[in-house]
């Protein structure tokens, strides 16, 4: 009796998987060969065309051996949560802080507003803001490609569209109503205005650019999977 | 037989579809597909285990040693509650992209 066990090992001699993991591999591919040739022998063969015919299933050993590899260690480096929501969330959301921080290091105040006047409060603050805003539909489109890229469900590309708000977000819903409830003479009007300009609006600029992205990515992603790529 | 092209594309639903009667190993899921599809989808070796591998990853299939009758231990795998709920997708997908292929290319049912 052929040891089909054997013939794995030695044809993915090259394979790399710590020993459990390899022995289960190597014990699993010899029992599918090992059930094949029965199988063939079952239906008339004789035992040498039954070999020959179950050795040809894998045509390239080589190319099994990295397919396998791959499947089974590289994988392994980020799970599909990771991929598909917190690395594209992280990314765009670094990137706005890494343009805030840049925007506020050119200060506008030097050189925009010399001279006190009903504009030295509101000129630096749009200089700060209108590019923050007009970059959110680009990390936006960002996030939604990286996450749509890598599999993410709707749910999560939306997540990662969305995600640079996240800290403005908690800071609403956890942070003003406790202040609110720690000082009842809080002004409600200064709040409600940072909750357009940190939250609703950059929202919808994030969106914006993400469900371009979103629809682009599922047509593209739809139709490689129709030619089987 | 069906090209190799479109069969790659179809391999996750043949392999989730056949998981859901119940439990099989490698060898065992590949003769039922092929017996299913009267031989038009055939898995060898080398496109089985790489997909199932795949699949086990994501965590739509588990993996575990049992020992038949026979004594032969084989590992059978069948289908989690996740791969379960991707199933159902997954089948519409692709049943919305027969639909339009038919009424593009005029293609029927037999």
């Amino acid at each position: 009796m052929r040891d089909w066990e054997a013939l794995v090992d030695a044809r993915l001699a090259g394979l790399v998987l710590d020993p459990a993991a390899r022995a289960e591999v190597i014990a699993e591919l010899g029992a599918h060969l090992e059930d094949a040739c029965d199988g063939l022998q079952r239906r008339g063969m004789t035992e040498e065309e039954a070999v020959q015919c179950t050795l040809s299933q894998v045509e390239d050993w080589q190319n099994l051996r990295r397919k396998i590899q791959t499947v089974r260690t590289k994988e392994n480096i980020m799970n599909d949560r990771v991929r598909q929501l917190w690395l594209p969330g992280l990314v765009t959301l670094l990137l706005w802080m890494g343009l805030f921080v840049l925007i506020q290091i050119f200060d506008p105040n030097h050189w925009i507003v010399a001279r006190k006047s009903v504009w030295s409060h509101i000129v630096p603050a749009a200089v700060i803001y209108i590019p923050l805003i007009l970059s959110l539909p680009v990390l936006g489109a960002m996030g939604a490609y990286l996450s749509a890229s890598a599999g993410g469900s709707r749910r999560a590309v939306i997540c990662s569209t969305v995600f640079p708000v996240s800290p403005y977000l908690v800071v609403f819903i956890v942070a003003v109503p406790a202040a609110l409830i720690a000082d009842r003479n809080v002004i409600l009007t200064p709040l409600l205005v940072g909750l357009f300009a940190w939250v609703i609006f950059p929202v919808v600029g994030l969106l914006a650019g993400g469900s371009l992205v979103q629809t682009f990515v599922s047509r593209r992603l739809d139709s490689r999977r129709i030619v089987g790529c | 037989m069906i090209a190799p092209g479109i069969k790659r594309g179809t391999a996750e639903l043949a392999v989730l579809s056949v998981l859901e009667d119940g439990p099989l190993h490698g060898y065992e899921m590949a003769r039922r597909i092929e017996e299913q599809t009267h031989g038009s989808l055939r898995f060898t070796l080398a496109s089985l285990y790489p997909l199932l591998y795949r699949l086990e990853k994501r965590g739509w299939v588990r993996g575990a040693w049992e020992t038949s009758n026979g004594g032969r231990r084989r590992r059978c795998y069948r289908l989690t509650p996740q791969g379960k709920k991707k199933l159902s997708p997954i089948r519409k997908e692709w049943d919305e992209l027969f639909r339009a292929l038919r009424r593009l290319t005029k293609v029927s049912h037999a």
